[in-house]
């Protein structure tokens, strides 16, 4: 695999930092995730909640709301799932007590990678900063990954996803015009920020690879977004056209170059939608031989693109009058067969049900651990022809138990006996 | 620390990249350039499909006006080549090729991984495409809207529904995100494949990224509520507050995260004199709290009505609350922390004779700095250039 031979003693809870090692993980490189028992992932123990076994009915859409007792258990919570694939495995540590400190110092003595996400200076505190893991690993690569990141005015601001997408412009984005965004509903930015995580962890990598030497990155969740906008701050710098104006966001029309019609068509059945798209003028000829050649497509309001963008107003009612009697994939399949980029607006069981694509590419792994039922997993969504990705990591596993692996871990990696794990262990040690 | 003489050195300096076919992969070259590689992109005569896009420079269309292909080509240089051994030629000079071409494209102009490996074995190809290489979808096209509609972002965002149900489309966010998360992992696969390619002497492959999975899987917990409880997430917006000036604030209140959030929330609540019932201390019990959010809205929104965006932003981070101001995309340049740590860069367009703004790095590496080495390339501008470095012409 494209990472064997990296280890990475991974510190990171909830979205953003566990994204970043969840990608070297499916690339090969060996995760161990250091967890407490005492204060929990927070994605381990909130809902959703993967069902027990037994509560499972034909598939999981028929499965039911796990029971109350689910809250407490730290190998239920369904993000925990989303976000850990890669074949981490899991240790459960107290850093606040002497021995664990200093077995936390000899696994950093035996890695390559240190990953976190806690608030800046959370790690000093332990006595486990940057100089600390330097004095025991001298090329150690230190990706610390947090809401504003280790420095700066601001550095003491707490982000989740919404709070980043709000600052870096990409709430505003979403929207139609002269209303309020609407945003985001989930965390876009917990993704991009772990996908630049992990640019930062193979960066250090190919930077020691070179030099023998290691270093802190510093990862924060506002900076990697700042380049999803595209050519707006440009407009805005040079052109004295800020975003900010009348008639902007434009909802699902796409103005460089102009696509008409271009967005989200009523399909039949309740709340389904059709994207349709079109740029050129072959493909507004074929949708219109698709939809069986209406006379009001000869309209001269709709004669060019620049025609149909400025009436779409006009156009799009026309559209959506064809769409909403068919059924959203038939109208796909339909305009595919002759060129028109389309796409039903599919949602988390459309994906996994009627998405044939990403059923073929093999996009989801099956996997269960000793405590949930097989569950379908995502890892990194690419195919690399000589050291291919996996789900399930080196040791294609399911995400881990809370503290699955300290006895193993400390064993394979500090060669610990188990008499010496169970000492620790009944000192609190392991907690 | 040990100071070394010179400019530090960059993760991928050295390493050649070509970049080929439409703008769709354009982000991902972006990113390998800012890591120090040479990335040429090369181009057809009229150049980049986003050279023809807007905006353009002072509404002025132009090839080296667009701002589009700005904002995406910073870094790299440009390179006219009609001529497909000429391509060829470059790609067998190069550690890496990012290209968005079909297969059936690719084997027709010589460019399929098969007879590019066959000229340099070492070379790491990338193809991103809309649907892969493979599977029943893999001749469809699509944009950046079909990506975020099949991918599921889009079901998941947009207004909340009226009385009557949805009155109001699924919503995707502007600007490319499909696309660019395609292009953030073709990135990152192709880092990956160096790293394995220095560590087996200089072996390569081939890495298949279809833009569809890529935006498929960005959806955070929305499959696993599926899986878990068999409910399909609805769209609507999170919840903001609006200060005394009209602009917006996301206003999350992660009550999950324990109980000093809204013991935090309270204190702050109290210091302005808005609390009004939640200082009842039945407030503190989450159950109770649950019950009566619409209590903990009604004081936030006391709150809201008595500063300004920005500082009730201010004010809620100082509690502890995960809070931010809504801002435009260009309004982020005005950010005193990102300018305190050096974000944006200006890049010199002397042909205009003004500099321009750039997004800089997007993580701090001490010891290998991000680097913004070059406006971006002007059609051609380092045909010959490059032709010498690289061929020997």
């Amino acid at each position: 695999m494209a990472l064997d031979g990296v280890r990475i003693l991974d510190f990171t809870r909830l979205g953003f930092g566990a994204q970043a090692t969840l990608i070297c993980g499916c690339l090969g490189a060996e995760v161990v995730r250091v967890e407490s028992t005492t204060r929990p992932d927070p994605i381990r123990v909130m809902p959703p909640y993967v069902p027990e076994p037994g509560e499972q009915g034909e598939g999981f859409g028929a499965a039911t709301l796990a029971n109350a007792a689910s809250a407490v258990n730290a190998n239920r919570g369904g993000i925990f799932y989303k976000y850990n694939t890669g074949g981490k495995r899991s240790i459960t540590v107290d850093a606040r007590h002497p021995k664990g400190l200093a077995l936390l110092k000899d696994l950093v003595a035996v890695s390559d990678v240190v990953t976190e996400s806690f608030a800046a200076g959370t790690l000093e505190r332990w006595g486990l900063g940057y100089e600390a893991m330097r004095a025991v690993r001298e090329d150690v690569v230190y990706v610390s990954m947090c809401g504003f990141g280790h420095s700066g005015p601001d550095a003491a601001h707490v982000t989740m996803g919404p709070t980043a997408q709000a600052l870096t412009g990409l709430t505003f984005l979403v929207g139609l015009p002269d209303r309020p965004p609407a945003g985001w509903s989930f965390s876009y930015l917990d993704h991009v920020g772990g996908y630049l995580g992990a640019v930062a962890i193979l960066a250090g990598l190919h930077h020691r690879r070179r030099t023998g030497e290691g270093q802190h990155i510093d990862v924060s969740q506002l900076e990697p977004a700042t380049a999803l906008s595209g050519a707006l701050l440009l407009d805005a710098a040079l052109n004295g056209r800020p975003a900010r104006r009348p008639g902007f966001p434009t909802g699902n029309r796409r103005q460089h170059p102009p696509s008409a019609p271009g967005g989200a068509y009523r399909a039949s059945g309740d709340d389904r939608w059709v994207a349709i798209s079109c740029r050129t003028e072959a493909q507004w000829q074929a949708l219109v031989g698709t939809m069986g050649s209406p006379p009001w497509a000869a309209d001269p309001r709709f004669a060019t693109v620049a025609d149909r963008a400025a009436n779409a107003d006009d156009l799009d009612p026309l559209i959506e009058a064809w769409t909403s009697a068919r059924d959203r994939y038939e109208v796909m399949d339909a305009l595919q067969a002759v060129g028109v980029p389309a796409g039903a607006v599919q949602d988390a069981a459309d994906r996994l049900e009627r998405d044939p694509q990403l059923a073929a590419r093999g996009h989801f792994t099956t996997m269960a651990n000793a405590e949930v039922p097989p569950l379908p997993l995502e890892g990194v969504p690419v195919h690399m022809s000589a050291t291919p990705p996996h789900t399930g990591g080196r040791i294609r596993r399911a995400p881990p138990l809370l503290g699955e692996d300290t006895e193993a871990v400390l064993g394979e990696l500090l060669g610990l006996g188990a008499g010496e794990v169970a000492a620790l262990a009944a000192e609190g040690v392991l907690s | 620390m040990s100071a070394a003489p010179g400019p530090a050195p960059a993760p991928l300096d050295g390493v050649r990249v070509v970049e080929l076919g439409d703008e769709s992969a354009e982000y991902c070259g972006r990113m390998l350039a800012g890591l120090g590689a040479d990335v040429v992109r090369v181009e057809p005569p009229e150049g980049s499909p986003s050279r023809q896009a807007g905006p353009f420079l002072g509404d002025e269309p132009g090839p080296d006006r667009s701002l589009a292909f700005w904002a995406d080509n910073v870094g790299k240089r440009s390179v006219v080549a009609d001529d497909d051994a000429e391509v060829r030629a470059l790609c067998a000079a190069a550690d890496v090729v990012v290209h968005t071409l079909r297969p059936a494209e690719a084997a027709a102009r010589g460019l399929a991984y098969e007879d590019l490996a066959a000229a340099a074995p070492g070379l790491v190809v990338c193809a991103l495409t809309p649907f892969g290489q493979s599977g029943p979808w893999a001749d469809y096209v699509a944009d950046d809207l079909v990506l975020m509609a099949l991918g599921g972002s889009m079901a998941a965002c947009g207004y909340a529904p009226g009385p009557d149900g949805y009155d109001t489309p699924p919503l995707a966010c502007l600007e490319d995100q499909a696309w660019r998360t395609a292009a953030t992992y073709a990135a990152i696969a192709v880092l990956g494949a160096l790293l394995w390619r220095d560590g087996t002497e200089g072996t390569g492959q081939f890495i298949d990224v279809s833009a569809h999975e890529c935006s498929a899987s960005m959806t955070e917990w929305h499959l696993m509520t599926y899986l878990c409880s068999g409910a399909v997430h609805k769209r609507g917006p999170h919840p903001t507050l609006t200060g005394s000036d009209g602009r917006l604030v996301a206003a999350l209140t992660p009550d999950f995260l324990g109980p000093h959030v809204f013991a935090r929330m309270l204190e702050m609540l109290e210091a302005d004199g808005v609390a009004g019932p939640l200082s009842d201390p039945a407030f503190a019990d989450p159950a109770h709290r649950a019950a009566n959010y619409r209590e903990v809205w009604r004081a936030l929104k006391r709150l809201a009505e008595r500063h300004d965006a920005e500082a009730l932003y201010r004010l809620g981070q100082g509690a502890g609350l995960p809070w931010g101001v809504i801002r435009s995309p260009d309004e982020v340049l005005g950010d005193p922390h990102l300018a305190a740590r050096g974000h944006f860069v200006e890049l010199e367009h002397e042909q205009h004779g003004r500099a321009a703004p750039y997004p800089g790095a997007p993580f701090l590496a001490l010891a290998s700095p991000w680097v913004c080495r070059r406006r971006p390339p002007l059609l051609g501008e380092h045909t010959h250039e490059v032709r010498a470095e690289w061929l020997g012409a």
